[in-house]
């Protein structure tokens, strides 16, 4: 693996790990957000927090996804209406995925290049069924979400306060597709992640949070 | 939804240090109602989005910083639900927690709706439906359920086949404790119930300000007893009545079962005539033909052997026979027994043209069997009688309207007998077929009855 050079957050001295196409990096030790270009670093400053919402992962955590080893190497928490949702930014050992992580139910994906022209996230009505990367799926959750905050390393800048626009699909054997219209809710090429839905206990996690009471 | 200017509850002490990324231990709390000041205990941890003083109903939200904000002050009063808040249990192999209680209803079918909470397992729904005590426990579901085209609205999914039983929209009428998403008495939602018991699909609409979402539950069935002892209650759980939407149907469940072993007893009684029925001799004791009808036969036989029983069969026939009949009194009596066996028999056949169509009716030849005939030597005796409307005595004045008198009818001139013993008795060989079908009939008449119970319930009763 390719060894990453040492940075340090440029507001508190603390090493700031970068690692693979990471962008920004919320740092550990004084909560400031840093964006990573070429070889510059640069300061948004403390941007970000991240609430709550009682998911039992932790940042760091290591499993593995259909045979594949990876580490959850940053979060990006969004928050919307109905509450708030993470979305965990993966690193597998020969590429990046995601896990979707709302109230329980959690769903891998991984980013697929070239999606297909669908219509504009308001044409997209709920319970209707469109083809998806050679199958059919069904709309069953359209919302608008503001980044709510981040933790650990993302592949973009994550703004707090800008509104995104995303729509949930699933298949008929529990395929999961999630189409991210970013911040055009107009767009007509929505970027595409394709996976499906998963227990927690496949994840196979080395670590995940304590909570009063519990013990599975 | 209006939300007033929340009061503030002070922020808990751990929002004041920054997280240190979630590693410490998630605590419960122990809270006072900005309302009534009684006692809320917080146990959802962090994806609460409502929590709902169990005492007086006020709605408070948690904010960011972990303070709760007053948004709707109540004061109703606090309502016995059949499991208590917070109680533990043991299902599908985990422990939850009741961490909040919401009683919904649909015109005429309330239940009440436990939400159970594992942090690491998420939520699932246990259901208790107030008119007729069943149970259910719900958990949403990541794929998306296929529609069947046809007449009947159904779904598939996971390859089973769930019909649609009803679609109503739901209201909250009451709701204690914390939950997930912004509970609030009076809100409605639209759900459809799909069933394939003791599964089923709960398909729900969930809209919001900015979003829409379509939440897909399965259901399964949950026995009374099941839920009292995973949550250890004292007493027996309220009794179930009627059939409950999700409730088995053993009788349709063991339909299969009862079907096949029906086919396999079938083919072995098949079988069985089979070995019988060519094991019969059927040898012939005595045969006349062409006798008389002016005398009496006496004839003397030997049936089987002396000391066993034999079946036998007497056949009685009669000729010319259109639109006529012939009757022979026919008595067995035994030479060194008692009870002398006798039996009428009659030989009929009629025919004719009617509305354009022809029919027929009687039996040319009649066959009776006697099952369990001690072996021995009998007298036969043979008394026939006959139609003779149409015999040339009864034209006293020689018209002969016809050769054979009135027009179609030929009364007998000469019967026949056989008599044959070890014969093959059809009428017991028949015997067990009902039988064997019955089991299955009446099991496909109950699972019918329990059905039609069921379904009474739905958007499709009559």
């Amino acid at each position: 693996m390719e060894r990453e050079r040492q940075v340090s957050c440029p507001q508190c001295g603390a090493p700031a790990p970068f690692r693979g196409t990471a962008v920004s990096l919320v740092c550990e030790h004084c909560g400031s957000t840093v964006v990573r270009t070429g070889v510059d670093l640069r300061l948004l400053g403390r941007v970000s927090a991240v609430v709550d919402d009682g998911s039992p992962l932790l940042l760091g955590g290591k499993g593995s996804f259909a045979g594949r080893g990876f580490e959850l190497v940053g979060r990006l928490q969004l928050r919307y209406a109905r509450g708030a949702w993470s979305e965990w930014y993966l690193q597998f050992a020969d590429g990046v995925g995601w896990l979707a992580d709302f109230q329980g139910n959690y769903a891998v994906t991984t980013p697929v290049a070239g999606g297909p022209e669908l219509p504009g996230f308001y044409n997209m009505a709920i319970g209707t069924w469109h083809e998806v990367q050679g199958g059919e799926h069904m709309v069953v959750d359209k919302r608008a979400a503001r980044y709510q905050g981040a933790e650990g390393v993302l592949p973009f800048v994550a703004e707090p306060g800008l509104t995104f626009f995303s729509l949930d699909l699933a298949g008929p054997d529990d395929q999961f597709v999630s189409l991210d219209y970013g911040v055009d809710p107009y767009g007509t090429r929505p970027a595409v992640y394709l996976g499906r839905a998963v227990e927690l206990a496949e994840l196979g996690l080395d670590r995940l949070r304590r909570f009063e009471g519990w013990r599975d | 939804m209006t939300e007033a200017t929340p009061e503030v509850t002070r922020p808990r002490p751990a929002e004041a240090t920054p997280r240190r990324l979630f590693r410490d231990e998630a605590r419960t709390e122990a809270v006072q109602c900005l309302a009534c000041g009684g006692p809320v205990a917080l146990r959802g941890f962090g994806a609460i989005q409502r929590v709902v003083c169990p005492a007086c109903g006020s709605l408070l939200r948690p904010e960011d910083s972990g303070a709760l904000a007053l948004i709707h002050r109540a004061a109703r009063a606090h309502q016995e639900s059949v499991l208590p808040l917070h109680a533990r249990g043991r299902l599908d192999g985990a422990t939850w927690e009741i961490v909040g209680i919401c009683w919904r209803t649909v015109p005429g079918w309330p239940w009440q709706e436990f939400l159970l909470y594992n942090p690491y397992r998420g939520y699932r729904y246990l259901a208790y439906s107030t008119n007729d005590g069943h149970w259910s426990l719900g958990q949403v579901i990541p794929g998306a359920p296929k529609i069947v085209p046809g007449k009947r609205h159904a779904i598939t999914y996971r390859g089973r086949r769930y019909r649609h039983f009803s679609g109503a929209d739901a209201y909250v009428t009451y709701a204690e404790g914390e939950f997930p998403w912004q509970v609030q008495v009076g809100d409605a939602a639209h759900i459809d119930d799909f069933v394939a018991p003791p599964h089923g699909i709960s398909i729900e609409e969930v809209a919001a300000s900015d979003g829409v979402e379509l939440t897909r539950t399965a259901m399964r069935h949950l026995d009374a007893t099941e839920v009292w002892r995973a949550f250890e209650q004292p007493g027996k759980p309220p009794k179930q009545k009627g059939v409950g939407m999700l409730a088995p149907n053993r009788w349709r469940e063991q339909a299969l079962s009862l079907w096949l072993s029906c086919l396999v007893l079938l083919v072995a009684w098949y079988f069985a005539v089979q070995h019988v029925s060519a094991g019969a001799s059927e040898r012939e004791v005595f045969q006349a033909t062409d006798l008389r009808f002016d005398g009496v036969l006496s004839q003397e036989v030997t049936i089987g052997e002396p000391g066993s029983s034999t079946t036998v069969e007497i056949s009685f026939t009669a000729y010319p026979l259109d639109n006529s009949w012939a009757f022979a009194e026919v008595v067995l009596i035994p030479i060194d027994g008692e009870e002398a066996i006798g039996l009428g028999m009659e030989a009929s056949s009629y025919s004719g043209f009617e509305d354009g169509e022809s029919w027929s009716e009687g039996d040319r030849q009649v066959d009776h069997v006697l099952g369990r005939v001690a072996g021995g030597r009998y007298l036969l005796q043979v008394t026939p009688e006959r139609d003779t409307s149409a015999l040339a005595a009864n034209d006293p004045l020689g018209l002969r309207l016809g050769t054979f008198g009135p027009f179609g009818v030929r009364s007998p001139d000469t019967w026949a007998i056989r008599v044959r013993e070890d014969v093959f008795l059809t009428r017991y060989a028949t015997l067990p077929v009902p039988i064997i079908l019955g089991f299955p009939l009446l099991a496909w008449l109950l699972g019918r009855r329990r059905e039609r119970k069921r379904w009474a319930g739905s958007d499709y009763g009559t």
